[in-house]
């Protein structure tokens, strides 16, 4: 049981969000955004100063913070750390890579779908064939 | 008698196999509807703030009016174990997080209750009851109308209707968000079923 994952249970939890300025004051509007006393927000919005290192820093708070349920990051800031996305396999807070404006949704990218496409290779159906 | 025994084992663990791979196909078809689907809510949103911000001018919508004093989230998702299920809980008083109006919650259970209708039929149902509504009592109405107009209110008194429409749509996205987010979870259950039933049978 010391491997067992931290699920929270019924109560209410944050949508934590890494994105493009519209996407998050869209989401802002919707009710989404938190600010707590020390007036840590739930999202960050990601511009073109934004660094890679700030986008891996929010990323690893978010995932690791308690009160956050689902993480929303948009795919093509989900590119810039592919390999932290990939690697993180919780199952909270959930992961969803969404579109931009300028970068539409690619499946090819997405890490659940990447996760799961090794059943629909050629390798795969040839390894149960055997 | 027991070769026979052995014989319908056998065939039954090849058909919860077989039940198993339908179950990830049909999340997967799920999840790439839904994901498409989010795409339309997402674009119609970018579309109204950016009508918005045309009427009220730039300067009015921005992120620099964001709210940065301290303030709970008016809409949640709760989780439970299972699987991992999530329920979206919309427009709570961002005073008081822990009272729920009824109505603002949003039931998921039937995307899991109705497994036997196909993933299209599931989302056409679903979308069919967001458009009925269904009565809601009055109380709760003003109290979601409240926090709308709270959150609403970062970007002055007199907004523009389009940027109440952008508000509508991005609540329809995160509607779908918190259904992708299920539908996440069961696919990821599926393959590991999936994977399971490969490894027993190398």
């Amino acid at each position: 049981m010391a491997n067992r994952p931290q699920i929270r249970t019924s109560n209410s939890a944050l949508i934590a969000m890494i994105a493009d300025e519209d996407t998050i004051t869209g989401f802002l509007l919707a009710g989404v955004g938190n600010v707590d006393l020390r007036r840590k927000t739930n999202y960050l919005i990601v511009d073109s100063k934004t660094t890679v290192k700030q986008i891996e820093d929010a990323f690893k708070e978010f995932t690791t913070r308690e009160d956050i349920a689902i993480v929303l990051i948009s795919q093509y800031v989900a590119n810039m750390i592919r390999f932290l996305v990939d690697s993180y396999n919780k199952p909270i807070p959930a992961i969803l890579e969404i579109p931009s404006k300028d970068h539409p949704y690619d499946p090819a990218h997405d890490s659940v779908l990447s996760r799961v496409k090794y059943l629909f290779s050629a390798e795969s159906v040839a390894s149960g064939r055997r | 008698m027991q070769s026979s025994e052995n014989g319908v084992e056998s065939r039954n663990g090849v058909a919860e196999s077989e039940q198993h791979i339908l179950n990830f196909l049909d999340s997967v078809d799920s999840y790439l509807i839904l994901m498409e689907t989010l795409s339309s809510a997402l674009r119609q949103g970018w579309l109204e703030l950016a009508s918005a911000r045309h009427s009220m001018g730039a300067s009015r919508v921005n992120s620099a009016l964001f709210d940065l004093k301290s303030h709970h989230a008016s809409t949640t998702v709760q989780v439970n174990d299972d699987l991992p299920q999530f329920k979206l809980c919309k427009w709570a008083s961002s005073d008081d997080p822990e009272k729920y109006s009824e109505e603002a919650k949003f039931e998921e259970d039937e995307l899991f209750q109705n497994k036997s209708d196909g993933p299209r039929h599931q989302h056409q149902e679903l979308q069919e009851k967001r458009r009925d509504g269904g009565a809601s009592p009055v109380g709760t109405d003003n109290q979601a109308q409240k926090e709308r107009s709270k959150t609403l209110s970062m970007f002055g008194t007199l907004v523009s209707p389009k940027l109440r429409a952008t508000q509508l749509s991005f609540e329809t996205a995160l509607e779908m968000l918190v259904e992708i987010s299920n539908t996440r979870a069961s696919l990821l259950h599926a393959y590991d079923q999936v994977q399971k039933d490969r490894t027993n049978t190398e």
